[in-house]
């Protein structure tokens, strides 16, 4: 079986040795498709869910943004609101995902350019670390705020 | 239904019967591009807008001087192109591994531009009226 009938590049074999990954694709929904995968796969939906959840972030961005174009009062309106304890709590939902989603594309775009392709696993982990500790940081100034 | 696999690197379809080899990489190489220059950007973004502000978000007024600085101008209107350009390629991608036929894919493409060019003229009128309350 190659690399590529089993959805996996070279030098992502995060699987444990010996572990059975079904050749068989899984149709046009085989990306979300969860069952049997390794690491790196999970990693790939989950750059694919947090990608898709920020591009629909641009656009919500976008729109509020709009409230600046009618006025000071609804700009500022909108700014009480966003520190309501709900909004604080999303604030750190999109961290995770712009943390996610940038430090596992900055993994790809290394691996993708022949660097430390060898070591991607380590590197994954790394940046994990770094992004939760990041996170976690974040989090604690966003609900210091509020 | 053709077979298919992806690349859970790259995100790219890996079509078998040598589809992979005719298509070209550049959507890859833009999207490692764009990628990289959205992870400094935004960086800069998250921090001048969010991080350094008392309570996280600008007032009004303190927006309008703020983007009437011509650095940060041209900063937020260029990260604007670049995020968007790179969320747009990366609905792209996971359109196109629905394997749709090769005309769905150039009308998906047209109308991913379309939608690209609308949001960044959108934050370009949104910006000068901004400014122009200064």
């Amino acid at each position: 079986m190659s690399e590529r009938a089993t959805g996996a590049g070279p030098g992502l074999d995060f699987r444990a040795r010996g572990e059975r990954v079904s050749p068989r694709r899984r149709g046009a929904w085989g990306w979300v498709d969860v069952r049997g995968r390794r690491l790196g796969q999970w990693a790939f939906i989950l750059n694919r869910l947090t990608g898709l959840g920020l591009l629909v972030y641009l656009f919500l961005h976008l729109g509020v943004l709009s409230m600046l174009a009618v006025g000071p009062g609804a700009w500022d309106g909108f700014v009480s609101t966003a520190l309501t304890p709900a909004f604080l709590a999303l604030d750190v939902v999109l961290i995770f995902g712009l943390l996610f989603h940038g430090l596992n594309g900055l993994r790809i775009t290394l691996v993708g350019l022949g660097l430390v392709v060898n070591r991607q696993q380590a590197l994954f982990v790394a940046l994990m670390v770094f992004g939760a500790i990041a996170l976690l940081i974040a989090g604690l100034r966003i609900f210091a705020v509020g | 239904m053709r077979e298919r696999a992806v690349d859970p690197e790259t995100g790219r379809s890996a079509w078998k019967g040598g589809r992979e080899a005719e298509r070209p990489a550049w959507g890859w190489i833009l999207q490692a591009v764009t990628g990289v220059l959205v992870l400094i950007l935004i960086t800069v973004h998250m921090v001048a807008n969010h991080f350094i502000v008392s309570r996280g978000l600008r007032d009004y007024r303190d927006v309008i001087a703020y983007l009437s600085n011509p650095i940060v101008m041209v900063w937020e209107l260029v990260f604007l192109i670049v995020v968007t350009w790179h969320g747009l390629l990366g609905l792209r991608a996971v359109l196109f591994d629905f394997g749709f036929s090769p005309r769905t894919e150039r009308r998906i493409t047209r109308l991913l531009s379309v939608v690209g060019v609308a949001a960044v003229a959108y934050g370009m009128w949104l910006t000068a009226v901004i400014v122009s309350r200064g």
